[in-house]
């Protein structure tokens, strides 16, 4: 119970640090802005209305979701370290794997309340045009979150041993990468016998496959995918999380291995 | 080893290197610290800038790994969780979440210490109120001054009611009262059978407060004791303060190897040697000057660090 409430009180206190950071509502603003402005986009098609508002809304939650996770998640140990607040929490009864992964669970707290309110402010917007609201939207969602989580983790995990400009193009670098991974498996397939083909498979099978998650507009086995018509169901959402989990899990073991190792100088 | 009781700190022969950038250049911190802190004591942990104060209480509380010998906190190896749950520590110039409130931060430390949420307020108020802070308790930490941020900082290390203390420097940042405060809580401390082990370079205070010191000059301990081992018993010099002392006067006897420094009207002269007084207070008044004041001085507890560091050097 103990290890459960130190980790409940690291993650509360992160939370409650990224409430009273002015610069993560400056990003939820322009998501907000994103989304309403898909209003007037959605205007330019009059047919296609609420279709074009629910891929712009979804694409822009999606987006500035990995945006505030990336940021805020290669400042999350760094910023300990540099503000030297690290001194006050390492000398009491806390491991170090503890503040690693209580850190994590406050930055997915946040993440989890700032997607909680662009899907409200989408709810709106497709409400005001009246729009039906399909059952692909909150599975979007939901895997939207998971997609987060493996970013987050991965951004903590560069963040353990990097400053955070270097983890920020890094974990840049494996979101960009991750989204590219069905095309990239593709392209190790026709030149599989070279050096750069067996480069290509092995960081393809480092890196998360974040397709996984953003599958709207994909092919995939089940043909074409789309919030609009044929979407996956809730197991495959199960499943996509179950991957986020064990792979975030991954990620932060690595972190908590590398921080655990730190001198704080 | 039946009927000696366990230290409450102890360090044999501890050793850091640290391992720093891109070209893994080594610098020793410290080479050989050895410490023996008893439970109940107030314990000094002095030197020059340096000298490896800070890193040895580092290595201590898990912020650093050593890199050789041993060290042990309440009978346990450092690290240890349930070590960690019966110390208190203040950083040197302690740094905390700047968004918190000073109630928050004590709330928040005592969740990390397994306090209930009712226990946890209870001891904030009460040390909230014992530091002086009570009516800035609901301002952010960032609209503090640097001597309410170490009030704060003290706070928090007395949140979880801890029986070991380890203050790195708490007296800096204190206004002169602040610290009388702080002298009388450490004693209180005390009191209350708490061990205390206090890194500062403000001499005067730790010499009004420790029962022993330790010494540490170039990352080696280079004496432990009770003070009233340690200091020179011996008179080490002679003040004379002469009020209507010419200026020749003043230079002969700078020139005859004392010290001599003009305050306001008066001239104080710093006598070595005891077999002078009589020599230097006879020609003050020769020459039509009058004593005010001889003040015998023994070795204070800055001369002792001074002449460490020399003789180590």
């Amino acid at each position: 119970m103990r290890v459960l409430s130190t980790l409940f009180a690291i993650s509360l206190n992160t939370f409650r640090e990224a409430v009273r950071n002015k610069v993560l509502y400056s990003l939820l603003f322009f998501a907000v802005v994103v989304i309403v402005g898909s209003l007037a986009f959605g205007a330019l098609s009059v047919a296609e209305e609420a279709r074009l508002t629910t891929d712009l809304g979804l694409a822009g939650m999606s987006l500035f979701s990995v945006i505030i996770a990336i940021f805020v998640g290669v400042n999350l140990v760094y910023k300990e370290l540099e503000r030297k607040t690290v001194y006050s929490i390492i000398p009491k009864p806390v491991h170090r794997y503890q503040f690693v992964v209580g850190k994590f669970f406050g930055m997915m707290i946040t993440l989890a309340v700032q997607l909680a309110v662009m899907t409200a402010v989408l709810l709106v917007v497709l409400g005001l045009q009246g729009a039906p609201l399909g059952g692909a939207v909150p599975k979007m969602i939901v895997l939207i979150l998971f997609e987060v989580m493996v970013v987050t983790a991965v951004a903590v995990f560069f963040s353990s041993f990097s400053t955070p400009f270097l983890s920020g193009l890094f974990t840049a670098g494996v979101f960009v990468v991750g989204r590219s991974v069905p095309d990239i498996q593709r392209a190790a397939g026709k030149i599989q016998h070279t050096g750069l083909g067996a480069l290509l498979k092995t960081v393809t099978r480092v890196v998360p496959d974040l397709r996984f998650f953003y599958v709207s507009g994909a092919e995939t086995a089940l043909g074409h995918v789309s919030v609009h018509g044929a979407f996956p169901d809730w197991g495959y959402v199960a499943t996509a999380g179950g991957y986020a989990v064990l792979y975030a899990t991954l990620a932060l073991m690595l972190a908590s291995l590398l921080f655990s190792r730190r001198d704080f100088v | 080893m039946s009927g000696e009781s366990v230290p409450a700190l102890l360090t044999e022969h501890l050793a850091k290197t640290y391992v720093l950038g891109f070209f893994r250049r080594k610098v020793r911190a410290i080479t050989d610290v050895t410490l023996r802190v008893e439970p109940g004591e107030i314990f000094g942990l002095l030197g020059p800038n340096g000298a490896g104060k800070t890193t040895t209480l580092k290595v201590l509380l898990g912020l650093v790994r050593r890199s050789s010998g041993a060290a042990e906190l309440l009978g346990r190896p450092v690290g240890d969780i349930r070590a960690k749950r019966r110390l208190g520590y203040l950083p040197e110039s302690p740094y905390f979440y700047d968004y918190l409130t000073g109630r928050e931060l004590l709330t928040f430390m005592a969740k990390l210490f397994g306090l209930s949420r009712a226990e946890g307020r209870r001891r904030a108020e009460q040390l909230l109120g014992r530091v002086g802070l009570s009516g800035s308790a609901g301002l952010a930490l960032r609209r503090y001054s640097k001597g309410m941020l170490q009030r704060i900082g003290i706070a928090q290390a007395l949140i979880n009611d801890p029986e070991l203390v380890i203050l790195d420097e708490p007296l800096t940042g204190l206004d002169p009262l602040g610290r009388k405060d702080l002298r009388e809580l450490i004693a209180e401390l005390r009191g209350q059978g708490k061990t205390v082990v206090l890194s500062s370079h403000i001499l005067s205070d730790v010499e009004l407060l420790a029962d022993r010191v330790a010494i540490i000059v170039k990352g080696r301990t280079v004496n432990t004791g009770p003070l009233t081992e340690l200091l020179d018993a011996r008179v080490v010099s002679t003040e004379v303060v002469v009020a209507g002392a010419e200026e020749g006067l003043a230079s002969a006897l700078s020139d005859g190897g004392h010290g001599v420094q003009r305050i306001g009207d008066a001239v104080r002269i710093t006598i070595s040697g005891e077999g002078e007084i009589d020599a230097v207070i006879d020609r003050v008044r020769r020459e039509g000057a009058s004593v005010q004041s001889v003040t015998p001085r023994k070795e204070s507890l800055e001369d002792l660090v001074v002449r460490m560091t020399r003789e180590a050097e």
